[in-house]
């Protein structure tokens, strides 16, 4: 009983600004202007946004937002911090490294729960087991990606050759190097639809072993939360409902992301899409139910915190009240 | 249906010899098109091999080209060095301008390597639209580090093709790359220095053009895909680097396609049936590979349009089956037809025969094989039955239905021989009739006899009696064989009184003609004789055998006109039944003692017959009559003639006062003489029942058999009747 009924609520929340918004007795204020930067190239990554855009669930919620592409050479954050954007998605991860190094942002919805990073290598490499890693190359991306893999490398007493992956799965294709670092949502479809079975894989889900690190969050300055909590939290509020509507509509959905990604000419197929939005779905609704939706939970704020210290990329955790200002 | 199949043979032949025709059609046809569409598909997976195999083969040789510049130049500056930027640009200058394959080249230099302070070097010529062009690639902006044509050469430490990809430096095109490490310090892998890679570019549209000029059949196609099943050239052109075989594959929830792709980036060839994975309608897939990419060649082709000759042929043998099943369909309902129709003829002239109508003709079958045999045999069965009914109506006339049937029926029926039974003979006489045919023309005679015994003889059948001899007027017949009847008896006294009640209407009948009245005597005898066919094979009768019948007779020769008299031995049969007018004891020839004998005149239930009463009291004659008698010796009138005198009388009886001998029982004819001379004989036929001498003159009483009409006429009015 409880479930359905937490759900109802959810969902009345959800739909809240919208009711509010459509309601003729209410006098219509002039909507806000804000724009949003994802921190990749238009893909189902982002659907929820792009369909909370395209329904103009924004617009219910009293905004004009612009979406801003992302893509290589557009880091969120920097744009972010650049005031170049109001909103952006990131890496917790990342987001509380730069706001110990005094960068001033601050988390408005934890949307995906989960990690999505995993190591694949053939089986046809003998790689079976964790320890099979040792001494071998792993195409890893750089960056901030590079976090929760030390911590897992160095959990697991692993010794790998790290090789700089920046060309997607082709150094794993080509036989370059004998694992690859992928995303469930993404670069391991790639994997599987270039002609590998799931059988012939070997596959670390690092989320399994112990290294769980929450991914996309959605992030905006201080200054612009402290200025306008209300759109701020209009803002999660109308992404949240256009993810839960691009899992019910998973069609619809795809058209729009699809639309966006050949606006970038990103060269995706709907098929790719299509998998990565159930991926998404997996990954932003974990559990069975939607109480989680969008928010941080201190654990997991604590967990990467204490992980980015260990590793010396950060002196001190900030206060898990000053970075998180999403719902609790 | 099934009725109506079961019911018509002409039905039943033409499906049972069209179901068998057109399965042998359907073998041979389904026989001719497996073995042909085998070799048609084995000729078409041979030749669509080839086509694949040598296709891939063209296009190996133009990678191969390609691949021969880039590793020369990267030999040549191995060994013999090239420290000046222009004669460096000059050398990839030319290996672009005389490579026509090649559409660019540059060399990405490892950091430092061109030059100690040079972080990034890479200089680039490649075909734009004014010429062959040059381009330092190497900017802010672009990494070419990261580059699968350096990076992945740096990192495999060996040439490589890259996979293809949208050039969005100078050509804007789709393109393939292939890089060849640069190295200082020799070939020896050990101490060797990887400097950076030189490349060759490959524009992929002249893949698109020539795969476009390969004809596969008329709607089929070539495509490629990269060893990761990704489109790279397809005359389907927006899944070109967008869509792969694995992808199309899961858009389409086909493992089937999953599977071929699988097989195309594995295995060197292959020729598979691909259903309609890749084309609306079935195909087959013909593919090889090209191994310096890794790259897979497929050729799509329709099953319908390699299979469009046979098909074609297929369709036309299917044509003629049809129009060949039709025209035997025809004919064979023309021959059933005409097997049936004598035949349908014939099972109605059956029911018409079963109906008891025999009147079948069937001469218009003309035919000599077993129809028309059956025919003629049927023909010849209905002349037997013809004649057989013929023979059962006319014995018919004499014997009951059931001795008919019981001979006609039974195997035994006419076989000779008998068996001794217990029956009840009947035997009746007109009284004075063959005395009285002398008188008679003969057509008046057949006419009387006729009416006689037509009645008679029906009343016989009715009853069961079975008719043994008829003689003249004389009937012998008997009751309780063949068929044992349970009341003979009984049967025979009550058919005796029917018969001897019908004489009136009979005489009445004869009297309205002008015929002399007659008077019929009955007799009655039940006894054990023998009865069954009696006779030669020639000629036999169903008859009964015995002193019985001979005894019947003697009683019979005891009776009076419209009497009825039953022996002791039937008497005691049916004594409870019967009505005993008279009981008589005589004297008979051959038989010691007297014999009783009993006028019958009634029998009750459920017989219930009984004869009108008859006034017998002769009474006086207001004047006697003279008459003459004659005593009939055997019935035949005899020569002593005696006169007498006739006093009284009643229709049935006289008194006769006679001078001479006469003795009772005795037969004689009186011949009134009043009305002698005139036209009517005037004859009286009677018995002597009882006699009185009175000194000369016998007293006698007689009972009249039969007398003539004028004469009856008198006696009637004499007696005091109308």
């Amino acid at each position: 009983m409880r479930i359905p009924l937490m759900r109802c609520m959810a969902l009345l929340f959800v739909l809240l600004p919208a009711i509010v918004a459509l309601s003729p007795a209410m006098a219509q204020p002039p909507l806000k202007k804000a724009s949003f930067l994802p921190q990749w190239i238009p893909q189902a990554q982002f659907a929820g946004y792009f369909v909370a855009k395209e329904k103009g669930f924004y617009r219910d919620a009293g905004i004009d937002l612009t979406l801003v592409k992302g893509g290589p050479g557009n880091d969120s954050f920097v744009t972010l911090a650049a005031g170049k954007v109001t909103f952006c998605t990131g890496w917790l991860s990342t987001a509380i490294e730069k706001r110990a190094s005094g960068i001033p942002l601050v988390n408005l919805a934890q949307i995906m729960q989960r990690s999505a990073l995993l190591l694949v290598a053939t089986r046809k490499s003998g790689i079976r087991e964790l320890e099979d890693l040792n001494d071998k190359t792993l195409g890893y991306w750089i960056g901030e990606f590079y976090v929760p893999l030390s911590v897992f490398l160095r959990e697991h007493y692993l010794k790998v050759k790290v090789i700089p992956n920046y060309t997607s799965i082709t150094m794993f294709t080509k036989h370059a190097v004998d694992a690859i670092g992928a995303m469930w949502y993404n670069e391991y479809h790639s994997i599987l639809n270039s002609g590998y079975d799931p059988d012939e894989l070997t596959v670390f889900r690092l989320g399994d072993l112990g290294v769980d690190f929450p991914e996309d969050g959605l992030y905006c300055m201080e200054a612009t939360f402290r200025a306008d909590p209300e759109m701020c939290a209009a803002f999660v509020q109308a992404s949240l409902r256009g993810w839960l509507y691009a899992f019910d509509h998973r069609e619809e959905a795809l058209d729009i992301v699809m639309k966006h990604a050949e606006e970038a000419n990103t060269g995706t197929n709907r098929a790719h899409q299509g998998w990565m939005l159930a991926r998404m779905k997996d990954l932003i609704l974990p559990g069975p139910d939607r109480a989680s939706l969008g928010k941080l939970t201190p654990k997991d704020y604590i967990t990467v915190g204490e992980a980015l210290k260990s590793l010396y990329l950060v002196d001190r955790l900030p206060a898990y009240q000053e970075f998180y200002r999403g719902e609790k | 249906m099934r009725r109506w199949f079961h019911d018509s043979i002409v039905w039943k032949m033409t499906l049972l010899v069209m179901g068998g025709t057109s399965a042998v059609f359907a073998l041979v046809v389904t026989y001719n098109y497996t073995y042909s569409r085998n070799i048609i598909l084995q000729e078409a997976e041979k030749s669509a091999r080839n086509l694949t195999l040598s296709t891939a083969r063209r296009i190996e040789q133009e990678f191969r080209a390609v691949e021969h510049a880039p590793a020369g130049l990267a030999r040549f500056l191995e060994i013999e060095g090239c420290r000046d930027t222009k004669t460096l640009k000059k050398l990839i200058r030319s290996l672009v301008a005389e490579n026509p394959e090649v559409f660019g080249s540059g060399i990405p230099f490892a950091p430092g390597a061109w030059k100690s302070d040079v972080q990034a070097f890479c200089p680039y010529y490649y075909r734009g639209k004014g010429g062959i062009t040059y381009q330092q690639i190497a900017s802010p902006t672009y990494n070419y580090f990261q580059q699968d044509y350096y990076y992945i050469t740096k990192l495999l430490n060996a040439p490589v093709w890259t996979e293809p990809y949208y050039d969005e430096g100078g050509g804007n095109c789709l393109m393939v790359t292939y890089a060849v490490p640069l190295y200082r310090g020799g070939t020896d892998e050990g101490h060797r220095e990887f400097r950076g890679a030189v490349t060759a570019d490959v524009n992929l549209e002249w893949l698109s053009n020539l795969l476009k000029s390969i004809e596969v059949a008329k709607t089929g196609y070539c495509f490629i895909v990269s060893d990761a099943g990704v489109f790279v050239a397809t005359p389907d052109e927006p899944l070109i680097m967008r869509e792969s075989l694995f992808s199309l594959a899961e858009e389409r929830h086909d493992p089937r396609l999953r599977a071929i792709g699988r097989s195309m980036i594995r295995r060197g060839s292959g020729f598979e049936d691909i259903g309609s994975a890749l084309t609306e309608q079935g195909a087959f897939l013909a593919y090889a590979r090209i191994p310096s990419t890794g790259w897979s060649l497929g050729g799509v082709f329709p099953k319908a349009e390699l299979l469009a000759e046979i098909t074609a042929l297929h369709v036309r043998t299917m044509l003629l089956a049809a129009v060949g099943i039709i025209l035997l369909l025809i004919v064979s309902v023309l021959v059933a037809r005409s097997l049936a129709r004598p035949l349908v003829r014939m099972a109605e002239a059956t029911g018409k025969v079963a109906k008891g109508d025999l009147d079948i003709d069937l001469s218009d079958i003309h035919r000599t094989d077993e129809v028309g045999q059956l025919a003629d045999g049927f023909t010849r069965m209905v002349e037997g039955l013809k004649q057989r009914d013929f023979i059962r109506d006319t014995f018919g006339r004499y014997l009951t239905k059931e001795v008919v049937r019981r001979l006609l029926e039974s195997k035994d029926g006419l076989k000779l021989g008998g068996e001794a039974r217990e029956i009840t003979l009947m035997m009746s006489d007109l009284r004075g009739f063959t005395a009285l045919t002398s008188h008679m023309a003969p057509e008046q005679v057949i006419t009387f006899l006729n009416r006689y015994l037509a009645s008679m003889v029906e009343i016989l059948l009715d009853r069961m009696g079975v008719i043994d001899e008829i003689i003249g007027d004389g009937i012998l017949a008997f009751f309780g064989a063949p068929d044992p009847l349970e009341d003979h008896a009984a049967r025979a006294v009550a058919c005796a009184l029917k018969m001897q009640a019908a004489m009136e209407e009979i005489n009445e009948l004869n009297e309205a003609d002008g015929l002399a009245h007659l008077e019929m005597g009955v007799a009655v005898h039940t006894g054990t004789v023998v009865v069954g066919n009696i006779g030669s094979e020639r000629r036999s009768k169903y008859g009964a055998v015995g002193s019985d019948v001979n005894f019947t007779g003697r009683v019979e020769s005891f009776t009076v006109g419209g009497q009825v008299l039953i022996s002791e031995a039937t008497y005691e049969r049916v004594s409870n039944l019967v009505e005993i007018k008279n009981v008589i004891h005589v004297e008979m020839k051959g038989v010691p003692g007297k014999v009783t004998l009993y006028e019958v005149i009634g029998i009750g239930h459920p017989f219930n017959v009984r004869l009108p009463e008859r006034d017998d009291t002769p009474r006086p004659l207001k004047e006697s009559l003279l008459v003459r008698v004659d005593r009939l010796e055997q019935k035949v009138v005899g020569d002593s003639r005696l006169e007498a005198s006739l006093t009284h009388a009643s229709l049935t009886t006289a008194i006769l006062l006679v001078r001479g001998e006469i003795a009772q029982w005795e037969n004689l004819r009186l011949r009134v003489a009043a009305i002698e001379h005139e036209e009517d004989y005037g004859e009286i036929y009677a018995k002597v029942t009882a006699m009185e001498d009175k000194g000369d003159i016998h007293e006698a009483e007689v009972r009249f058999t039969s007398m003539s009409p004028q004469v009856y006429r008198l006696i009637r009015h004499a007696a005091g009747g109308p």
